[in-house]
């Protein structure tokens, strides 16, 4: 079914029969002039002749009019398309391309020769969207537009296009030739794509988190002795992976340094008198999930400490400190290190703290870690290859 | 309770048992965050299934070349460390061990065409743990 003509469709068509109505006037007063101005021929006004010289003079003249007017029309029409940023071909009805716009010349690598007059759906590099091309075709030979998107390498690089092919209509309405005009839609595709995998990126975040939510609230319950206390750890628990996931979208979820990370794990534990708790090393770059890790470890002991150990009395002192050993493969050493609080006696059973710091780090990144309660207050030391803590994604 | 998660996943204390007759039957569990595998570890092992612990594949390779009686294997998919991810694992056991079921978990989304090997089992993260038990003694039921 072929769609009722757009008011445009009909001026097109409309324009389309005066100028050939015009060129068909021009030539044939040409015609007549010639025949006048040949004696032999000249035949008397009685035999046919339209009227006097003065009078088929005034008539050339608005023949020659029109055709200035008709070729000022052609130019615009030349300059329209030049203006254009899109490609435009002109296509036969069975798709060999007939006509290139000057920003399709730019564009291409070949020279229009190599062009005119092959197979415009073949000139598609991938078979999908050759077939893409075919069925745009079809459709258009159909008086239907046909639509596209596809790849497509030419000069800069593989470009992508949007293209639409429609049917140029011919005088009794029906398709006479096609126009291909493709848009050059790179940037849009590409941020399409971007955007895509951002998604991908950004669910695949979110799962990992809710596992280790999960993860945390089961093994939470795991080891609560009470509802109250599982709920507050697990509050606090959840908080110190919130501060670590504040650290990571400091550093666009790439790395984080490894000073922040303990400044955001020690800060709802510390209170504001000064020298509690220092923190001293090197600048350190972390990975997303020995950030995460790293977090939690030191959560549990900064909440260990606020309940038994150094942060549970005036005069105790927490001080975390670190190095970096090694040049070609560095390792990271940690401390951990309470003074001043209450006599220290280990735990009387491995909770759930104790199970993190002693699995995780090893775990996740082939390091190593030992955990000691001796009685001027609890020591961590862990080490564990700069490179795994720096790797991955969380 | 029958999981021992501290023990080295070599520990020669397990070897020797058939998988089909066994009644703990042994799961080589394969993750690379240690909280996830402590969890992990210990729901499977209130379920009654032994369990053995590799934080990445190329550790998991070791555990299967050196053990006979392994029933099961539960691999995650990302895993920095090791020199391949967890769909290629699982490939390769199929491959090798063709005896032993393979479940993925991850949460990276449906696994690709290709990505897993015929007959093996995937489990979307985070996911029940009630589902895993199940899944995982189905599988263990029909391997046997």
């Amino acid at each position: 079914m072929v769609a009722p003509d757009t008011d445009a469709e009909h001026d097109s068509r409309m324009e389309t029969a005066r100028q050939r109505a015009i060129r068909e006037e021009t030539a044939r007063l040409r015609a007549l002039l010639r025949d006048a101005r040949t004696p032999a021929r000249r035949v008397p006004a009685a035999g046919g002749f339209p009227g006097s010289t003065a009078e088929w003079e005034a008539r050339l003249a608005t023949a020659e009019e029109l055709n200035a007017r008709l070729r000022a029309s052609e130019a615009f029409t030349a300059r329209l398309l030049a203006a254009s940023r899109d490609t435009i071909q002109v296509l036969a009805l069975d798709g060999t391309v007939q006509w290139l716009s000057e920003g399709d010349r730019a564009a291409l690598e070949t020279p229009d020769g190599a062009v005119i007059g092959t197979a415009w759906a073949a000139s598609w590099p991938e078979p999908g969207d050759r077939t893409a091309a075919e069925v745009a075709l079809a459709a258009a030979r159909a008086g239907r537009t046909g639509r596209f998107r596809a790849p497509s390498g030419r000069r800069g690089g593989l470009r992508w296009w949007d293209v639409v092919v429609s049917p140029i209509q011919g005088p009794d309405g029906g398709p006479e030739r096609l126009l291909a005009v493709a848009r050059d839609v790179t940037d849009a595709h590409r941020a399409e794509e971007q955007q895509a995998l951002l998604m991908q990126e950004m669910a695949h975040r979110v799962k990992n988190t809710l596992a280790l939510v999960q993860a945390i609230a089961a093994q939470t319950l795991r080891s609560a002795s009470s509802l109250d206390g599982a709920m507050a750890s697990f509050n606090g628990r959840l908080m110190a992976l919130s501060d670590a996931h504040d650290v990571l979208i400091r550093g666009a979820w790439a790395a984080a340094d490894l000073a922040a990370v303990v400044e955001g794990a020690m800060a709802p534990h510390v209170d504001a008198v000064a020298g509690r708790f220092t923190a001293a090393g090197p600048a350190v770059s972390l990975g997303p999930r020995s950030v995460l890790t790293l977090s939690l470890m030191l959560h549990e002991l900064a909440t260990n400490a606020a309940k038994y150990g150094a942060l549970s009395s005036p005069a105790g002192r927490v001080a975390v400190a670190w190095e970096l050993a090694g040049t070609d493969d560095p390792v990271l050493h940690l401390r951990w290190q309470e003074t001043g609080g209450p006599a220290v006696a280990p735990p009387a059973r491995e909770g759930f703290g104790s199970r993190l710091i002693a699995r995780s780090l090893v775990h996740s990144f082939g390091g190593s870690v030992s955990l000691s309660f001796p009685p001027e207050g609890v020591v961590m030391e862990l080490e564990a290859p700069l490179a795994a803590m720096q790797d991955g994604t969380a | 309770m029958t999981s021992d998660p501290d023990r080295h996943p070599q520990d020669p204390r397990q070897e020797g048992t058939d998988p089909a007759c066994d009644s703990n039957p042994v799961v080589l569990l394969v993750e690379d965050d240690g909280l996830l595998l402590m969890e992990a570890s210990d729901t499977l092992a209130e379920a009654g299934f032994t369990v053995l612990e590799a934080p990445h594949a190329d550790e998991a390779l070791q555990v299967l070349e050196s053990r006979s009686d392994v029933g099961i294997l539960m691999t995650d998919v990302d895993m920095p460390l090791g020199s391949m991810n967890g769909f290629a694992l699982a490939r390769l056991v199929s491959r090798r061990w063709p005896r032993i079921p393979v479940l993925v978990v991850s949460g990276m989304g449906s696994p690709g065409p290709h990505d897993m090997p015929p007959g093996a089992r995937f489990i979307p993260k985070p996911y029940a743990p009630s589902a895993l038990v199940r899944t995982l003694h189905d599988t263990v039921r029909r391997a046997a």
